[in-house]
């Protein structure tokens, strides 16, 4: 491959190399401790040589952009783009990068496993790249959240640490948030815009600022930026996230992780800014920032702690320039991004030397170091007055422009004439915070009581620190021939424009911002003076505010709610949950029924209702009601089931469906002596359970439910339709020979549905016989009253009736069954009825008895039904037909006349037999199971007859 | 009457997965105990073969036989392929935990496959009776599934609590059916649209019939707040079942709401989804913040997919062929993610210990490493964070809903993002930062180990490369 065809990858390869790096930081520590440190600097080093050949670009004025498709479907490219902006970002990562990981290889001790750190490292790294250099805006969106993982990882390091893993997880918590608001923000972005790349959206800053999403857009971004760059009000995850060893905190918060925020807001500032909308919310956040921030830096014991705050405070600053919205306080801000990255980095390296020679980070402990390390103290000092803005430092130049930028937005608004004021209350802590770094460290007497006694570190955990502050000077002296190129890319970059007109000279001359920061340069000096009242003060009055406290308070709180919500919709209960079900069921019905004009009831004129029918329904409403009344006496209940069912039946009749109402009647029947089978071994009565509350509930829910159901037959019932009834009345006849079109539709029209459900009803009676084959039930000996059951099992007058009822009973059968296919009847009903005289002689006669004269096992019945059946469908297949095809014929029979045979009267036979078997053969199961138990139960009893 | 012969080609996958289930029935009853297995390979066998067969009658164009009443198109043909695989490593995960609970029994397995052809005969549907007939031969199965282990209380009552709630959402579904039928006269699912279509579409009868549908629907699919039985089930049933009900199941029901909702009910679609927004704000808002508050790391996992299945509606609110393959994606996702995450909890329990309390996850990285990277995937999978395949399917249904006009709700499925990011990041939290109780590594059969890393891994590889299976979502609906 040339190295022109690699070039087309090379962005890619600058963001994706770290990741693969990381594996092999992890695997390399496997061989030598510090093999990782080397694998970090190699290819954080190969990334920079990536990078190199494409540097010249953005100086030319050309954004490079390289693209493959990634997901079309959802408009996902695998994009990056290199401009001014990009590449300042990119060379800090890399360049500051390179310099950490010198400085980490001293810093962690042999404990500390190398592998995990850098490998988490380089992740990040790469993360990093990744935001900076994206086109696609999804992409940029995955690489932030991947930073605010690698970033969880790197803070939490020493994971037996309670503080990192709670300070990690805070930053962990508040990023994330930001990085989901931020998705949402950039998806309303790529909606409003139609596309998710870069290139597109910077060029429709009008479109997006005219657009009503234009404020959630801005608020949704904005979440993310100040999360990430620890805003108020979430700047608070910053100082905790200081529990991360000191190399992370140096990267971090210096040149990366706060920076992407800043960076973000760099990035749209060409479409976003010069709203009210944004002026208010991004210089409003940015001034509270910067305030709070350099107030309370002051006051930390911790160094880190202080360079934490002092890191806020000066992100704020950023964001205030940015909130100005004007170009060349985009200028400053960019500058201040180099400058900040460069003295705090150093400072933080400054503060991890001293942590790793003195064993200590208390400011009030270690004093008077300058002595002990003086080539430390030095840099240190140049790094801090940076810091404060002392000229001939880099600090001084931006800040100067920070202050000309303020004084130039005091004029916009008549609001706008406090932030010249506000701005110089932060650069006096500034000063001071900046002092006490320099004087309380190196300073200010002797250390006291360190767990070690302070030396100057390693050489090459200095030269990282060394170069840094070289930077400082050089850009503060000479920034012409040193930032000035870089700075004009960047600023090009940021605004897509060229930019405006400014000047980096160090002087000039006596005006208003020199004035301000000598000003503040003098106050500092004088408020670190007085520094041990203010101390006092604040200690008294302020310290214990913390953000935290809210932060838990916030989890703790929704913790709770969660609780509460999960109290109440959390039962386990089965009847709770079908309340929620029906009840929102009915909600639903309701709603569609307010909201929908049209009428409920259709145009067909309702029947005449006569006074007989009336008195059905009453009957069968009453019945109804006391079932549900009653359904503690479990007998009453059934008996009242057993005339809802009736009733029902009767309702058949009145429909003209004689077939129906049959069937239901014989099946009512079959069923509650099924069920008093069953009831046998239950206690007759059920305990009441159910609290008042719950009854009147469920009665205006049931209530509820039945008007609702009432209603909408109503509504089905009043519109017209068309049945398809018309056409088995048309075919019945011709088709099937028959005229009684249930019959019909049974055996023939719907033959196969018929054999299959006989197949199932076999099944189950032979189911139920096996599984109740040698099963014995605890059988209550006596009734809820202490009475014993009747020994007298079998009474004479009902033998004597049933014998006479048989042959009836059969008669009917056989004739219900013959006429079937023309008159309401059938094999089914048939069968039923035959089953229930069965029954009834078991019933009355006993078990045994009846077996003895039935000679015929109920096994072969089911069998024989079946095989009848199927073979009626297999004669027509070997006749050359369909399966199950039909035929029929007129007879002439001698009493009874003319006679239709149709084949299917065969399969009738065959349904009838395998109703027979199987009622008979399952309800004869479950008495002898009765039977079985009570001997068991009851040994007492005398020996009862025939059995 | 005469009746002519349907064209069983289409029909092959289910043909074959009903046979084999009956022959699984018929062996298992010659089978010792120790040769059970034959059955297990049987089943997966069978699994396989289906997958193969289903693509072998694929075809790009859509086909209907048994007059109509059954379709195979695209959406169907994906599904059962996931639907099978999906079984298929059910399976394999239940194995040993089966056996341990000496529940490793033929019937299971062909209860199992009686399911999967439930919801084969589900997502293939095109008639309401073809519907019903696979919603419920899938649900039968899973309710004596779920009872499984019948001498464990809970495990009974879950069945019991299934069972009843099932059973009334049946009937509700079948109640609107009936409607629906009654207004159009037929049961056919494309005649249907096109006669609902030239109805008025404030019909107050057809609105009722949409309202019980999707009671029906919604309690399939487990959105609040037809809901209740998913936290009571999964945590009741055996781990293995609860592993099945909770992933492929989820597939079908997406393929049944497809058919009635958009392919059925299309015309009243300003209608239904002003209920389906409802039911999505509710199952994304509760799901989220109930499963804060579980100890359970199994009903946690319960209120986790009742958000996913908020989110899998958005993806149907915002319809059009962009939002329902943006909604499949999503379901697939899910039912991957789902099974990495029960699969995990059911390689952690052992004979007599179930391991279902998120304190049993303590230290987990501590104990087995390379397990505890899989979970942390899937976990970070679930809860969205990019590069992880559920990052895209969240993305993909975002952004359906937002060009669909519904701002609000993707704003509001963000932030209850945040809330879910929470507690699926307290699994790792549990996993990473604790100490554990026992420091015993987690025991698995190497099949089982083989399958769990490339479920793991498959989190990381989709989200990078996930082009080729949303453009077999997309195929659906192209």
């Amino acid at each position: 491959m040339t190295l022109t065809a690699l070039l087309n990858f090379n962005l890619p390869i600058v963001a994706l190399l770290p990741f693969v790096g990381a594996v092999f930081a992890a695997w390399a520590s496997k061989i030598n401790r510090l093999a990782s440190a080397w694998v970090a600097a190699f290819v954080t080093i190969l990334s920079l040589a990536f990078l190199a050949p494409l540097m010249a670009l953005p100086f030319a004025g050309e954004t490079l952009i390289q693209s493959w498709q990634w997901i079309p479907s959802i408009g996902l490219e695998f994009a990056f783009r290199l401009d001014g902006l990009a590449l300042l970002f990119a060379l800090l990562i890399l360049v500051i990068g390179l310099l950490v990981i010198i400085y980490a290889r001293y810093y962690l001790s042999k404990k500390d496993s190398m592998g995990r750190f850098f490998s988490y490292f380089l992740m990040f790294m790469g993360s990093m790249l990744g935001v900076v250099l994206s086109e696609n805006l999804i992409q940029l969106v995955v690489f932030w959240e991947l930073t605010s993982l690698t970033s969880f990882l790197l803070i939490s390091y020493w994971q037996h640490r309670q503080d990192a893993r709670a300070g990690a997880r805070m930053a962990l918590v508040i990023t994330g948030m930001g990085g989901l608001a931020l998705l949402a923000g950039v998806l309303l972005l790529g909606h409003v815009v139609g596309s998710y790349n870069l290139t597109d959206v910077l060029a429709s800053g009008e479109l997006i600022q005219s657009h009503e999403l234009y404020v959630p857009i801005l608020i949704l971004i904005l979440l993310g930026v100040f999360t990430k760059s620890a805003q108020f009000p979430f700047h608070f995850w910053l100082p905790h996230a200081m529990a991360a060893p000191t190399p992370v905190s140096a990267y971090l918060h210096s040149a990366t992780m706060v920076k992407a925020g800043i960076f973000l807001l760099a990035r749209f500032f060409p479409v976003l800014s010069g709203s009210p909308e944004w002026a208010w919310l991004v210089g409003g956040a940015g001034l509270v920032t910067l305030l709070i921030g350099a107030y309370a830096a002051l006051f930390q014991h911790d160094m880190k702690g202080l360079l934490a705050y002092s890191t806020i405070s000066h992100l704020g600053l950023i964001t205030l320039l940015f909130g100005f919205g004007t170009e060349l306080a985009a200028v400053a801000a960019i500058f201040h991004i180099i400058n900040h990255a460069t003295f705090k980095a150093s400072l933080f390296m400054v503060a991890g030397i001293i942590d790793h020679e003195t064993g200590t980070r208390d400011m009030r402990r270690i004093n008077g170091l300058l002595k002990y390390m003086p080539h430390t103290a030095v840099l240190a000092i140049i790094a801090s007055s940076a810091m404060a803005g002392v000229p001939l430092l880099n600090g001084f130049l931006s800040k100067e422009m920070f202050f000309d930028q303020a004084l130039t937005a005091s004029h916009t608004s008549s609001w706008a004439w406090g932030i010249p004021f506000l701005v110089v209350i932060a650069a006096v802590f500034s000063v001071a915070y900046s002092l006490r770094f320099i004087h309380d460290v190196f300073f200010n007497g002797e250390p006291v009581n360190l767990p070690k006694t302070p030396h100057e570190p390693p050489r090459f955990m200095k030269i990282p620190v060394d170069l840094l502050v070289v930077i400082c000077l050089a850009v503060g002296i000479a920034p012409m021939f040193t930032v000035a190129p870089i700075l004009a890319v960047a600023v090009a970059g940021t605004l897509q424009t060229t930019p405006p007109e400014y000047s980096l000279a160090i002087w000039h001359g006596f005006n208003l911002p020199l004035m301000m920061s000598f000003v503040a340069l003098v106050l500092g000096g004088l408020v670190y003076f007085y520094r041990k009242r203010l101390f006092e003060w604040h200690e008294s009055n302020v310290a214990h505010w913390d953000a935290r406290v809210i932060f838990n308070a916030v989890l703790g709180w929704v913790n709770a709610l969660a609780t509460v919500v999960t109290r109440s919709f959390d039962k386990g209960s089965l009847q709770h949950a079908s309340v929620w079900v029906i009840a929102t069921g009915l909600l639903a019905g309701f709603i569609g029924f307010a909201t929908v004009s049209a009428p409920l009831l259709g145009e067909r004129a309702l029947l005449p209702m006569d006074a007989i029918s009336i008195l059905v329904v009453i009957v069968l409403i009453l019945a109804s009601v006391l079932t549900v009344t009653l359904h503690q006496k479990r007998l009453v209940a059934l008996i009242m089931l057993g005339v809802v069912g009736l009733i029902v039946s009767l309702a058949f009749v009145k429909f003209s469906a004689p077939d129906l109402a049959l069937t239901q009647l014989s099946v009512e029947v079959v069923t509650v002596v099924l069920l008093l089978l069953a009831l046998y071994f239950l206690p007759q009565t059920t305990p009441k359970e159910t609290s008042h509350f719950r009854v009147s509930r469920d009665i205006v829910i049931a209530v509820l439910s039945g008007v609702g159901v009432m209603l909408f037959t109503m509504a089905v019932l009043s519109r017209d339709f068309s049945p398809i009834s018309e056409f088995f009345l048309l075919n019945s006849v011709p088709g099937g020979g028959g005229t009684n079109v249930v019959n019909v539709i049974l055996v023939d029209f719907r033959g196969t549905d018929t054999l299959g459900e006989i197949a199932v009803l076999a099944l189950a009676g032979l189911g139920i016989y096996a599984m109740l084959q040698g099963m014995k039930l605890p059988a209550p000996d006596h009734d809820s009253h202490g009475r014993l059951w009747n020994r007298d099992l079998h009474p004479e007058i009902m033998q004597t009736l049933t014998r006479l009822l048989l042959p009836l009973m059969t008669m009917i059968a056989i004739y219900i069954f013959l006429r079937g296919h023309n008159l309401p009847g059938g094999g089914f009903i048939a069968g039923l009825i035959a089953a229930v005289a069965l029954i009834v002689q078991y019933l009355a006669n006993g078990i045994a008895w009846t077996n003895d004269r039935l000679k015929f096992d109920m096994h072969w019945v089911i069998g024989l039904g079946l095989l009848i059946a199927t073979a009626t469908g297999l004669v027509a297949m070997g006749l050359g037909y369909p399966f199950l095809t039909t035929t029929f014929t007129y007879l002439n029979w001698p009493v009874v006349g003319k006679f239709e045979v149709a084949s299917a009267i065969a399969f009738d036979l065959g349904v009838f037999l395998v109703v027979v078997g199987a009622t008979v053969l399952s309800l004869v199961e479950l008495g002898k199971l009765s039977d079985q138990s009570h001997k068991t139960q009851s040994p007492l009893k005398p020996q009862q007859e025939n059995s | 009457m005469n009746f002519i012969t349907p064209d069983f080609m289409p029909v092959l996958p289910e043909i074959f997965v009903l046979t084999m289930a009956c022959v699984v029935l018929i062996i298992d009853l010659y089978l010792k105990d120790e040769n059970r297995g034959v059955i297990y390979l049987l089943v997966l066998a069978t699994l396989v073969g289906a997958a193969g067969l289903t693509l072998f009658v694929h075809t790009p164009e859509s086909v209907t036989t048994f007059n109509g009443t059954f379709i195979k198109d695209t959406m169907s043909d994906v599904l059962k392929v996931f639907i099978y695989l999906v079984s298929g490593v059910v399976f394999l995960y239940s194995r040993d935990y089966l056996i341990e609970r000496k529940i490793f029994k033929g019937e299971y397995f062909a209860l199992g496959l009686f399911a999967v052809l439930g919801m084969m005969v589900l997502v293939s549907a095109n008639n309401m009776i073809t519907i019903f007939l696979g919603l419920e031969l899938m649900s039968l199965a899973l309710y004596a599934m779920v009872a499984f282990q019948r001498d464990d209380k809970n495990a009974v009552e879950a069945a019991m609590k299934y069972f009843v709630l099932g059973a009334i959402a049946s009937g509700l579904l079948l109640y609107g059916m009936s409607i629906i039928y009654g207004m159009t006269g037929t049961l056919d699912i494309a005649e249907i649209g096109t006669k609902v279509s030239e109805m008025p579409s404030d019909n107050i009868v057809l609105l009722f019939g949409v309202v019980f549908i999707l009671v029906g629907l919604a309690f399939k699919l487990g959105a609040v707040p037809f809901h209740m039985w998913i936290p009571d089930v999964y945590h009741g049933a055996p781990t293995a079942v609860t592993l099945f009900i909770a992933t492929a199941p989820k597939i079908a029901a997406f393929g049944m709401l497809m058919r009635l909702l958009v392919d059925g009910l299309g015309s009243l679609q300003a209608h239904w989804q002003e209920m389906l927004v409802a039911l999505a704000v509710m199952s994304i808002i509760f799901g989220n913040v109930i499963a804060i508050a579980q100890t359970n790391i199994k009903r946690m996992l319960a209120y986790s997919t009742i958000s996913h299945v908020g989110f899998l509606l958005l993806g149907i609110i915002a319809a059009g062929a962009n939002g329902y393959s943006s909604a499949m994606f999503y379901i697939i996702v899910y039912t991957l993610m789902g099974l990495g995450g029960f699969g995990m909890i059911i390689l952690m329990s052992r004979s007599g210990f179930e391991a279902d309390e998120l304190d049993d996850l303590k230290g987990l990285a501590k104990r087995s490493p390379w397990f505890a990277s899989m979970m942390i995937l899937i976990m970070l999978s679930m809860a969205g964070i990019p590069p992880l395949i559920g990052f895209f399917a969240k993305l993909a249904v975002l952004q359906a809903v937002i060009d669909a006009g519904y701002i609000w709700l993707a704003v509001l499925a963000v932030l209850f993002s945040v809330v879910g990011a929470y507690y699926y990041l307290r699994v790792v939290w549990y996993m990473v930062f604790e100490e554990p109780k026992e420091t015993a590594p987690i025991k698995a059969s190497f099949d089982v180990q083989v399958v769990m890393s490339i479920n793991g891994l498959g989190m990381l590889a989709l989200g990078l490369f996930p082009a080729s299976l949303i453009a077999m979502c997309a195929a659906a609906f192209g």
